[in-house]
């Protein structure tokens, strides 16, 4: 039993996007997606910061947060949505009844659907390897495929610049609990009161 | 932070919300009608069932909303009843399609105890509907618009508002001086209901006026929408309630009411539309875009 959580470290993001590359190959999410109509289990997005002309680019990058109090879970009717033993939150695709109910009550825009035409080009890209076989929505899983054979999840080991740490929450000297723990890394939207399990340094 | 509006949820969502809610509130008055206003049993089984027709059409849309609507079957797999407001509707809107007809089937054959029993179950169940309706858009934290309690009590009234409307439409063309009891009763209560709305929309916006970045521009969408302030408020609202006001006060003035119901129902649906169409996300900073 572990309580898995990550650090995204803002100031040492590159924004190569090297993560959104290898998160896309490692599941099989939606790269082709027309305009990329925002299919990604992970993102980088650009911000400017600071008053014109003290301003900088900054790159930020979002991953679903797996909340202990995820707010996606208490709205699924099916229980397709489920919080493993780990604590990562994870979808049942086979109970997944599709109603968008979880996207939409997602307060960090973690989730989309894994509609018909993407399991075609899942399909066609991947041939008898694909992994999606019906329509399902999808978030990140924290790579829990990898995690069972003892290696890092793919966009935290693919980070050239060290930006996302992954780790056991709930062990003290993990390099993730000791930066939660001093309050130097700290979650998004803590009023929400939904205790994400990815922090930021910024 | 980020506000985004929602695009999700459409059409087919207003369209459900407003005929479920519709539906419920139908079959709930319908049977008060029968049990307590002497309707006779014609109008217990005929109404009821509409109510139910009205809810199953409704039920179509919400299916065809799924990514996949032929996993609508899963829909009954309530594993999440313990928390889900969709679970939850599941449990009510079967409860109406099992006591519903069970009533109707009772008052049919004249079986006086069962009947009532079925009614109300049917009853509380036709509630439960217009309840849930505004209850599931309340568990999404990450639109603020709609995570305020009195989302729930706006939609719930407006369901009864409408209901009452349907009723009034079909009891204006009755002659019967039950029928024409029922009638003021329905019209009274319906007053009540489009006051108790308009208080609700003024502390909506009252609310907003205070409110987040993302609740201020979910008002500032509706407010500069000609049809929330025009289609809906004027025209769904305060019409009506004058209407029917006015003709609350008249004999012979079923056919005024008649119209103001109309105007009644297409508010109904401009407001599940608008609040569905003004869902607007507050992201952290970033994660937008």
């Amino acid at each position: 039993m572990a309580r898995y959580g990550m650090v995204m470290d803002v100031t040492s993001c590159l924004g190569c996007r090297a993560c959104m590359a290898a998160c896309s190959q490692w599941n099989q999410t939606p790269f082709w997606a027309e305009d990329f109509k925002g299919k990604w289990r992970t993102r980088v997005t650009e911000l400017e910061e600071g008053k014109f002309p003290e301003t900088h680019k900054v790159f930020f990058p979002t991953i679903c947060m797996h909340c202990e109090n995820p707010p996606c879970h208490s709205v699924c009717p099916t229980g397709a949505t489920y919080i493993n033993k780990d604590g990562i939150v994870l979808i049942d695709y086979d109970l997944c009844l599709g109603c968008g109910y979880c996207i939409e009550a997602c307060p960090y825009d973690a989730r989309y659907e894994y509609e018909k035409e993407d399991l075609e080009k899942d399909e066609f890209y991947f041939g008898e390897d694909a992994r999606h076989h019906q329509v399902h929505v999808d978030k990140c899983t924290f790579c829990v495929d990898r995690l069972a054979e003892g290696i890092e999840p793919s966009c935290a080991a693919t980070c050239v610049g060290h930006a996302r740490i992954f780790g056991d929450l709930d062990d003290p000297n993990s390099e993730v609990a000791k930066l939660v723990n001093s309050g130097k890394a700290k979650p998004l939207s803590p009023y929400l009161g939904v205790h994400p399990k990815v922090y930021y340094i910024k | 932070m980020d506000l985004v509006q929602q695009t999700l949820w459409g059409w087919n969502i207003a369209i459900y919300l407003f005929l479920g809610g519709l539906g419920g509130a139908t079959v709930a008055l319908a049977i008060l009608g029968e049990l307590r206003f002497n309707m006779g049993k014609w109008f217990g089984i005929i109404v009821s069932i509409l109510g139910m027709a009205i809810l199953a059409f409704g039920l179509i849309f919400l299916i065809i909303d799924l990514i996949n609507p032929f996993r609508f079957l899963l829909a009954f797999w309530i594993k999440g009843i313990g928390h889900s407001w969709i679970a939850r509707g599941m449990i009510v809107i079967t409860g109406v399609f099992i006591f519903g007809p069970l009533y109707a089937l009772a008052t049919f054959f004249d079986w006086p105890r069962f009947k009532k029993w079925m009614g109300y179950i049917a009853m509380f169940c036709g509630f439960g509907v217009t309840t849930y309706t505004g209850l599931l858009l309340n568990a999404n934290v990450g639109i603020p618009f709609w995570h305020t309690p009195a989302l729930p009590v706006l939609f719930t009234v407006s369901a009864f508002s409408t209901g009452c409307a349907l009723i009034m439409l079909i009891l204006a063309a009755m002659k019967s001086e039950e029928a024409h009891h029922f009638f003021h009763f329905i019209e009274g209560f319906d007053i009540f209901l489009i006051s108790l709305e308009l208080l609700l929309i003024f502390a909506y916006f009252d609310f907003a006026r205070l409110g987040n970045a993302a609740v201020m521009k979910s008002a500032h969408l509706l407010l500069n929408n000609p049809l929330f302030t025009i289609g809906f408020v004027i025209l769904g609202l305060v019409s009506p309630l004058i209407l029917e006001a006015y003709a609350s006060t008249k004999e012979h003035s079923k056919g005024l009411a008649a119209f103001a119901s109309v105007l009644v129902l297409i508010g109904g649906f401009l407001l599940r539309y608008l609040i569905v169409w003004a869902g607007v996300f507050q992201y952290p900073h970033g994660i937008a875009g």
